[in-house]
């Protein structure tokens, strides 16, 4: 819709179009506890922004530099550049937190989120529009706009403020932090096992070996897997790995 | 640089959860509640001002058309959060979602530049000197404070005067030194002590400016 075709009524002062975070407060505070125990627990935030991105910047500089004299400066940092899953794949450590505001279906984001629990990171999406698809990421703070307008005007700057004023009052409630916090994901060493011979999991190709073997990350950690049935991958590759195989490619 | 809260602003929320607690669900709860009341408020916030500037921000956007349409650019600066707004207002020109793209670019977006001006001239001078460099008489200067006390935007709307640009101030607080000033053609003033709230109705603002900007450009092309 054109901002100016209706009759002078423009989205910024259609006020029927700017309304609070609603259902999505609950969201924000589960996600503000989540990202407060990873915080006690040493991790650093990543926040990334591909096609906004002064909204990465904005993000980390709350957390690094709070607005309110005596909070602690928390370890976040804004990734810009080209290279984006390489850059966090090199400087992300496991137990850290990716915070991407950016719109569903964006390319640069969709790899990343992805990735994140085979890197061990926790992962918060924040954005407008349409919606990214279920379980996208570990937490998904959305605003649902038809107009997919919020990325201006404040709105989505509203919401990640209240991420960070949220994260701090978890942050002053020492006892609801060492509970969940760094609980290691679920190993998986043998080659049988229930839940990996039942389905497909997601892997990332570390590197390649001989006679058709790759190593590859897993959110159970590295993994030795034959590549017969996908020939070659190379480094970076997404792979879907069943029963020690994988069984093909997967975009992004 | 950033302007900073006591921290007695927030002290009084979330009386009812006790520091030592194990069962996060009354503070989940709480939480919700105030993110809620948080919104609300900075939809108040936003509605009452926006209402407030309806035909100032008018009058700028045309006269922000009258100077793009004649070749001048937009420069905007601001530091910490502020700066990112800054550079969210200058993409939204140059690269809007629809519409006009139009010169405009953030002074703080350029890491040799300002530590380059920051390590040899001074913290204060970031910007001002960049304008001396790059601003002509039918250009643009818009700067964001959210007190309005931030020294280098202070500044750089002075050289900004000086050289013939339209001022264009985005201030919280009382307005501070940039209400004062006497060099701002238009001061924007969010009558609201919560850096983020102020900072949030001046994206909104921003947002109501480029809106109008993009309908006179329109209406131009119409007849």
């Amino acid at each position: 819709m054109d901002p100016t075709d209706d009759q002078g009524a423009t989205w910024a002062t259609d006020t029927t179009q700017r309304r609070g975070p609603g259902p999505m407060a609950e969201d924000l505070a589960i996600a503000s506890l989540d990202l407060a125990r990873s915080f006690a627990s040493g991790a650093t935030m990543w926040c990334v922004a591909p096609s906004w991105a002064p909204h990465a910047q904005h993000v980390a500089v709350e957390f690094v530099h709070p607005v309110i004299v005596g909070k602690p400066a928390l370890a976040a940092v804004a990734i810009g550049g080209g290279d984006l899953v390489g850059t966090v794949r090199a400087v992300a450590q496991p137990g850290d937190v990716l915070v991407a505001v950016a719109p569903a279906g964006e390319a640069a984001t969709c790899a990343l989120m992805r990735r994140a629990p085979l890197w061990g990171l926790k992962s918060i999406w924040i954005g407008s529009g349409c919606r990214p698809p279920a379980g996208s990421a570990d937490h998904v703070l959305w605003i649902d706009d038809e107009l997919n307008r919020s990325a201006y005007g404040g709105r989505i700057v509203l919401v990640y403020h209240l991420l960070w004023e949220l994260t701090h009052v978890c942050l002053e409630h020492r006892g609801l932090l060492d509970q969940g916090a760094g609980t290691p994901r679920e190993q998986c060493d043998g080659e049988v096992c229930i839940t990996c011979s039942d389905e497909g999991r997601l892997a990332e190709v570390v590197d390649t070996g001989p006679l058709l073997r790759a190593r590859v990350r897993t959110a159970g950690g590295l993994e030795s897997i034959d590549t017969t049935l996908i020939g070659t991958p190379r480094p970076g590759d997404l792979v879907l790995v069943h029963a020690g195989s994988a069984l093909t490619r997967v975009d992004g | 640089m950033a302007d900073q809260m006591s921290p007695e602003m927030t002290d009084f929320l979330y009386p009812c959860v006790a520091p030592q607690a194990r069962d996060p669900r009354a503070l989940l709860i709480e939480l919700a509640a105030s993110a809620d009341a948080k919104a609300a408020q900075s939809f108040e916030i936003g509605c009452t001002t926006i209402n407030r500037l309806e035909a100032e921000i008018s009058g700028i956007a045309t006269e922000m058309v009258r100077r793009f349409t004649a070749g001048g650019r937009l420069f905007s600066f601001g530091n910490g959060g502020s700066a990112t707004d800054a550079a969210a207002f200058a993409a939204l020109l140059r690269n809007p979602p629809q519409g006009h793209a139009l010169a405009a670019r953030s002074l703080a977006s350029d890491e040799a530049t300002i530590t380059a001006l920051g390590n040899d001239v001074g913290f204060e001078l970031i910007f001002s000197r960049q304008l001396i460099a790059y601003g002509r008489p039918g250009d643009m200067a818009v700067g964001f404070s959210t007190s309005g006390n931030s020294e280098n935007v202070v500044r750089a709307f002075r050289e900004a005067r000086r050289r013939g640009m339209l001022t264009l101030g985005m201030a919280g607080h009382g307005g501070g030194q940039m209400a004062a000033c006497g060099d701002i053609d238009h001061c924007l003033v969010v009558d609201c002590d919560s850096v983020h709230r102020i900072q949030e109705t001046q994206d909104w603002i921003g947002f109501a400016i480029w809106e109008k900007v993009q309908a006179v450009i329109a209406a131009q092309v119409e007849t």
